[in-house]
């Protein structure tokens, strides 16, 4: 297969509409949730990417991907720009630290079916020393480190641009890395809510799960099976909808915020259509032919009764119908947030696929209230 | 200590891991002190440090070689001193010890003194303590005074005596020691030159220095220790005048350059190769007596780049050609710094610099290349489509269209929009269609279907004046061709229908020719009465422009006219005139009324149109769309905006601010990005799908290469780099010197005149200087501005023979004589302050012996004495002197006495004959030279002045035009009245033996 037949290929694919569903449609299947999953994933071999040659794998894809791209002339410019060498060592090393959780979580599972303790079991569980135990070794990887650092220092010039002009835009106009996943959220998002109540969410989410998670087992030491639940929804969130935006941000989008695939050329005249709508217009204008209501309430009414019935009304039938024993078990305070957390994480790929399909811009849409979800 | 088994972690592991660890960290941070202290600047240092030990050596060599003879005598001399010195030494010795004692002796005596002073001062403070009291306690204390004050006082003698005996001693020394000082002071002042370079050698050379100078040479480069002194290090210039725009601030320039360009100021290296070799012309950069020190300057105000940078990348360094380029690419593997805004200018467009600090002239001395750039864009009207508020324009480069009709004709006039070049090969006039982006054939369609819309609106409501009686207005052709070379036209014209002996435009001489159009093709053009009215009074035609009158007779006008329109263009005539096409039309009219209306009314209004009604609307959208009236005053257009991007900036544009179209084969350089367009103006359509109305406009003026080269220079000289007002150049000159300037640019006064040295062209041409434009040198100092500026408004003949005359430019007002006259002045130093009549007394002495001179000098051979014609012919004639007291200024008149050449290269002038003393003292000098010019004893000056105030007491008529032109009307210019021609062949007849 020649070389420019599979650029263009990996460049069609990585296309978000298509990348993030393929990732959203194989993810349960990488870390199944329930049972139905977890045949599915035994049967199609998925199981063998948390063994050791799996891990080969990984990385022997990651690095092929890289070569090849370092080889061309496109690609090559993003991938040896100062700026985004973190994110290619974030590639590697959350591939490493995800595989390697996982893999002793199989481990210890494995031994768990077979009635066994787990590892961790025969660790000391009265005392480890300080040293030389926990600081010998902090201080060897801190040398390490040191060096990795001096040794990046020396080769790589710090990427300082031009001096900053009020009147000179670069473009495309990227956050820092750790923000890139954000940036790209602002494009389904107003900033109201992707650079304000999403990432309060994320936070206060986080702080939150140890307050709401209520199942014992699992509790120090690696379990996939155990927890398998929570484990896949926190790995969907973080892994897709957080580390992989970051690598679309850095990789996948360029001058005026299109999309180009990593091996095309990032031409400034591009165009592309995208002319949303929002759905107070859909209701109004395109299905029932009137005019914009000029009551801002009643114009988006279809929005927030959307919206109501999504946060308030759909957690209240799912407990008492599909997430009837959960509700038991977790208790009222527990469920809600839950609810609250899971439904508004939810949100973000139901918006980015109304959006993909529908061209939907707004469900409710007050630029007058800057008040728009 | 620990058991192994209470371990989590293998301790042998761990600690195999720490040591590598620990080694790989020992590497790295030896890596960190190389990569921190291994500068690339030092590598040149090093080398240029071997360059100068060779050239020091050289020079010691040389000096030595100079003095060998002599100093071996010094040398002799020093070591006979010092032997003599020697031998003196138990003397010495003898004479040291006593000085030893008596030191010792006074040492003691010294503070016996001290403390019996002390004690003196005491006894008198009481003293006056008890004066003050009162009563007879004083007394007592007086004669304690009184008595260790004599005591003090012998002291005091003892203590001095010592000093004497000491000082006498130490001269004793001293005159034994000064023979040897002599001799040693001899052999140095000999041996100056040699001593410096061998000093200098040991600073540099290590293998000449001492063991411990070589441990510390080594020592002050070592790392951490060489922020005491070291030998290599970064040399900086910061320059707080020039400043970098960093847009929150502007801060000084910071000039490291001199780190690897060390020879840069050294006259030594001249030869040796980059970057040690010495910067070109001194006299005028870098060393302290030049006009830019690099002090004030730095190198970055003319130079720009990153000037912070301390290696060749990091630099900005930009390569001056391709060839070069591909060279830095390999050799050093050079790439343009990415985000620094400011790289190195090429090497070619260093002048580029040189505006932003002398902003108000053309004429730079030196700065050839942006001097020629800044002249074409005057001349090819830039500034009527790009404004540049620091390079403004005067009045348009075009001529006024709005009397068309009685010049030329429509068929002309729409060929001629099409392809000017097919009609004047040499024309300014810049093509605007039948450019690269308008090859498809719908738009070549439209194009000519505009052209003859344009036509139409220029020629609409005037009537097209069709020769009705030619004859009335032709002349004798081959008359008016030897009138067309010797008037004057030349000045600015040329007739010259063989491209390739045009003139070209590579020096500001050959620019003065262009001046006005190339006459070629007349016939075609024009009526021969348009032309004979233009030849009388030009600005009847068109008050803004920029020919003068010349004055011309009727039959001299009507002469000149048969010989330019005897010139016709057959290839031109042939080629169809562009005519509207109907359905274009409709098109071009439709497709302008949908820019203000909708598609529906546009169609409404514009079925109600009329041909010609199309016609006039769509040439008048085209004028405003092409932006003739850049160039061009038209009906309709007379306050309209000029179309283009102003460039008052454009040298400081950020790159990606200019549009270099689809394609990627342009560097993103701003003076690639000028010079394409230049070349090519339409080249950043490439690609592009554009409607015909959003195609690019600028039209194609055909330059040259070094023309592109210079107009991309001035332009990148528009920007906005900041410098200090002290070294700001055009703050120091007038404003009327440089408004005088750019008057003395458009009307050409240098196609004829020498002016400060340039131009002068028809002088040339007419072959001998004395027959032409006078040389204009020292005019400010030399002509009465009252006088000037009368002539100016109505020239009078001065110098009687020319046949070349100085026409009249009634289209300059008064206002702007005036700057030119200060121009003048200013450029000659002479203050523009009020002159009082010069007086003199015609009885004086100095008047009666000027009367003398002039009476040698013969001054009536070759000079009018008003209608008093000279003695001799005509080829020789000479002003009016009676002209002298209203023309001249006094002093000035001395000056050209004494030595005309110096002010006028090839003038007939001789200096007048001024007899010297020695002549003046014979017996008979009072009858042959007259009681008063013996008076003044050969005194050069007071016989100057004297025949000076002579001068100014000439009467007769002032102007006697009228009688030279009878005279010339009748006899013509042509000097060879036999009497001068002295053919020698005509005595030595073979008959005649």
């Amino acid at each position: 297969m020649n070389l420019v037949a599979i650029k263009s290929a990996i460049d069609a694919l990585s296309a978000p509409t298509i990348s993030f569903t393929i990732l959203t449609v194989i993810f349960p299947f990488i870390f199944p949730p329930s049972d139905w999953f977890e045949k599915i994933h035994r049967k199609s071999g998925l199981w063998r990417t948390w063994t050791k040659s799996g891990c080969i794998i990984g990385m022997v894809l990651i690095t092929a991907f890289f070569v090849i791209g370092y080889f061309d002339p496109y690609f090559n410019k993003t991938l040896t720009k100062a700026d985004n060498f973190p994110i290619v060592l974030m590639i590697y090393s959350m591939w490493f630290l995800i595989w390697l959780g996982m893999y002793k979580a199989y481990r210890n599972d494995a031994r768990i079916e077979q009635g066994l303790k787990p590892e961790e079991y025969n660790d000391p569980d009265d005392k480890v020393l300080v040293w030389p135990d926990l600081v010998y070794i902090e201080f060897i990887c801190l040398i390490l480190f040191q060096v990795f650092l001096i040794v990046w220092s020396i080769l790589v010039a710090a990427p300082i641009e031009e001096p900053a002009n009020p009147a000179a835009t670069p473009n495309p106009s990227k956050a820092p890395w750790y923000f890139l996943g954000l940036q790209e959220m602002l494009v389904y998002y107003d900033p109201w809510i992707a650079g304000v109540l999403l990432p309060t969410f994320i936070i206060v989410g986080l702080m939150a799960i140890p307050y709401m998670d209520i199942n014992k087992k699992g509790d120090g030491y690696y379990s996939f099976k155990e927890r398998r639940v929570g484990i896949f929804i926190f790995m969907y969130g973080w892994v897709v909808l957080w580390l992989f935006l970051i690598i679309i941000g850095t990789f996948f989008r360029g001058p005026n915020w299109n999309f180009f695939g990593p091996f095309e050329y990032w031409d400034t005249h591009k165009v592309e259509a995208l002319t949303n709508v929002n759905l107070s217009e859909i209701l109004w204008v395109k299905w029932l032919s009137q005019g914009m209501p000029s009551n801002i309430l009643v114009r988006e009414s279809l929005g927030f009764v959307l919206t109501g019935l999504y946060l308030f009304v759909l957690p209240v039938i799912l407990a008492k119908t599909v997430l009837k024993d959960m509700y038991e078990a977790y208790g009222p305070t527990r469920f809600v947030s839950l609810m609250t957390f899971g439904l508004v994480m939810l949100a973000l790929p139901i918006k980015m696929y109304l959006r993909w399909i529908f061209n939907l811009q707004y469900i409710i849409a007050i630029p007058e209230w800057f008040f728009n979800i | 200590m620990f058991k192994n088994d209470e371990r989590y972690w293998d301790i042998n592991l761990l600690n195999k891991w720490f040591a590598i660890s620990s080694i790989v960290f020992l590497i790295v941070l030896v890596w960190i002190f190389i990569d921190d202290n291994d500068d690339e600047f030092k590598d040149y240092q090093r080398e240029f440090r071997k360059m100068q030990i060779e050239i020091t050596k050289n020079k010691l060599d040389e000096e030595q070689g100079l003095v060998e003879d002599v100093s071996e005598d010094y040398e002799l001399a020093l070591a006979r001193a010092v032997k003599l010195f020697d031998d003196k030494s138990e003397q010495i010795k003898k004479i040291n010890s006593e000085l030893g004692e008596l030191r010792a002796g006074y040492y003691k005596i010294n503070l016996k003194y001290k403390s019996q002073k002390a004690e003196i001062d005491v006894l008198k403070f009481e003293l006056e303590s008890a004066n003050l009291k009162g009563g007879n306690e004083s007394e007592l204390v007086r004669k304690e005074y009184g008595e260790k004050s004599l005591v003090f006082g012998e002291v005091k003698l003892e203590k001095e005596e010592f000093e004497i005996k000491i000082s006498r001693l130490e001269k004793q020394i001293k005159a034994l020691k000064s023979e040897v000082k002599a001799a040693q002071d001899e052999r140095d002042r000999v041996l100056k030159k040699v001593d410096l370079a061998q000093n200098k050698l040991n600073l540099l050379d290590r293998s000449e220095m001492s063991f411990m100078n070589k441990i510390g040479d080594i020592v002050r480069d070592l790392p951490i220790l060489d922020f005491m002194d070291p030998y290599y290090k970064v040399k900086q210039t910061v320059v707080k005048d020039v400043l970098y725009d960093v847009n929150f601030a502007a801060m000084p320039a910071v000039d490291r350059c001199t780190s690897c360009h060390l020879g840069i100021a050294n006259p030594d290296f001249k030869d040796a190769e980059q970057p040690y070799t010495t910067h070109p012309d001194l006299d005028l950069y870098l060393t302290s007596k030049s006009p830019h020190p690099e002090e004030s300057f730095g190198c970055t105000s003319c130079h720009s780049g990153r000037s912070r940078g301390t290696s060749f990348l990091s630099s900005a360094h930009t390569p001056n050609t391709p060839e070069q380029k591909k060279q830095w690419k390999e050799k050093y593997d050079w790439k343009p710094v990415k985000h620094w805004l400011q790289p190195m200018l090429p090497t070619r467009y260093t002048q580029a610099s040189c505006f932003k600090c002398h902003q108000n002239t053309s004429d730079l001395a030196g700065a050839e290349k942006i001097n020629l750039g800044l002249t074409l864009i005057d001349r090819s009207g830039c500034n009527g489509c790009h404004v540049s508020a620091n390079w403004e324009s005067k009045g348009k480069s075009g001529p006024d269209l709005r009397k068309l009709n009685e010049k030329s004709h429509p068929e002309w006039v729409a060929k001629w929009i099409k392809n000017p070049r097919a009609f004047r090969y040499n024309t300014r006039m810049p093509h605007v269609f039948e450019q690269a982006n308008q090859e498809k054939p719908n738009v070549a369609k439209r194009n000519v279907t505009e052209i003859a819309s344009i036509t139409h609106y220029l020629f609409e409501g005037k009537e097209v004046k069709n020769s009705k009686n030619p004859s009335k207005y032709l002349g004798d052709p081959s008359n008016g061709e030897k009138l067309f070379s010797a008037v004057g036209c030349m000045g600015c014209h040329v007739k010259e229908q063989d491209p390739s002996l045009a003139p070209q435009t590579t020096t500001f001489k050959e620019l003065t020719k262009l001046q006005g159009p190339n006459l070629i093709g007349m016939g075609s053009k024009v009526t021969p009465e348009w032309l004979f009215n233009w030849l009388k009074k030009p600005h009847e035609y068109m008050p803004s422009t920029r020919m003068p009158d010349l004055r011309l007779s009727d039959s001299d006008a009507r002469d000149i006219t048969a010989y330019l329109y005897d010139n016709k263009n057959y290839d031109f005539d042939q080629l169809d005139a562009p005519e509207a096409d109907n359905e274009v039309l409709d098109e071009l009219t439709l497709d302008w009324l949908m820019k203000m209306n909708p598609e529906k009314y546009a169609i409404e209004k514009a079925s109600k149109m009329s041909k010609d009604e199309k016609m006039s609307f769509v040439g008048e959208k085209s004028i405003r769309h092409y932006g003739c009236y850049g160039c061009h005053n038209i009906d309709g257009f007379m306050d309209a905006k000029p179309i283009g991007v102003e460039i008052t900036q454009e040298g400081s544009k950020p790159v990606d601010k200019f549009d270099f179209g689809l394609y990627h084969d342009i560097p993103h350089t701003i003076h690639d990005w000028i010079e394409n367009k230049l070349r090519t103006p339409r080249i950043y359509d490439r690609g592009k799908e554009s409607e015909p109305l959003d195609l690019l406009r600028m039209p194609n003026f055909h330059f040259t290469e070094e023309e592109i080269e210079a107009v991309t220079m001035a332009v990148l000289s528009f920007n906005t780099d900041k410098v200090g007002e002290s070294l700001l150049a055009h703050n120091k000159v007038p404003d009327y010197n440089k408004e005088g300037h750019r008057l003395v640019k458009k009307y050409n006064c240098q196609g004829c005149h020498l002016i400060e040295n340039r131009g002068g062209q028809l002088v040339e041409q007419i072959g001998a200087p004395e027959y032409g434009p006078p040389n204009l040198h020292s005019q400010g100092r030399k002509t009465n501005p009252n006088w000037l500026i009368k002539f100016f408004n109505n020239p009078m003949t001065v110098r009687p023979n020319l046949q070349v005359r100085m026409p009249s430019f009634h289209q300059i007002d008064d206002k702007e004589w005036d700057t030119i006259i200060k121009y003048f002045q200013s450029i000659d130093d002479e203050n523009t302050g009020y002159r009082a009549p010069h007086q003199f007394a015609s009885s004086s002495s100095k008047f009666k012996a000027g009367e003398k001179v002039h009476e040698l000098g013969a001054c009536n051979n070759c000079h009018f004495y008003g209608t008093e014609f000279p003695t001799q012919v005509a080829s020789t004639w000479a002003p009016n002197l009676a002209l002298t007291k209203e023309r001249l200024n006094p002093e000035w008149v001395i000056d050209w006495l004494r030595e005309p050449q110096a002010i006028m290269p090839g003038t007939k002038m001789p200096a007048p004959y001024l007899p010297t003393p020695d002549v003046l003292e014979t017996d008979d000098a009072v009858d042959t030279w007259g009681r008063d010019l013996v008076k003044l004893k050969g005194n050069q000056e007071a016989m100057l002045e004297g025949l000076r105030d002579y001068m100014w007491n000439i009467k007769g008529k002032v102007d006697i035009s009228a009688e030279i032109k009878e005279y010339f009307d009748e006899n013509g210019y042509d000097f060879s009245d036999g009497s001068e021609e002295y053919d020698d062949e005509d005595d030595w007849d073979d008959e005649d033996w």
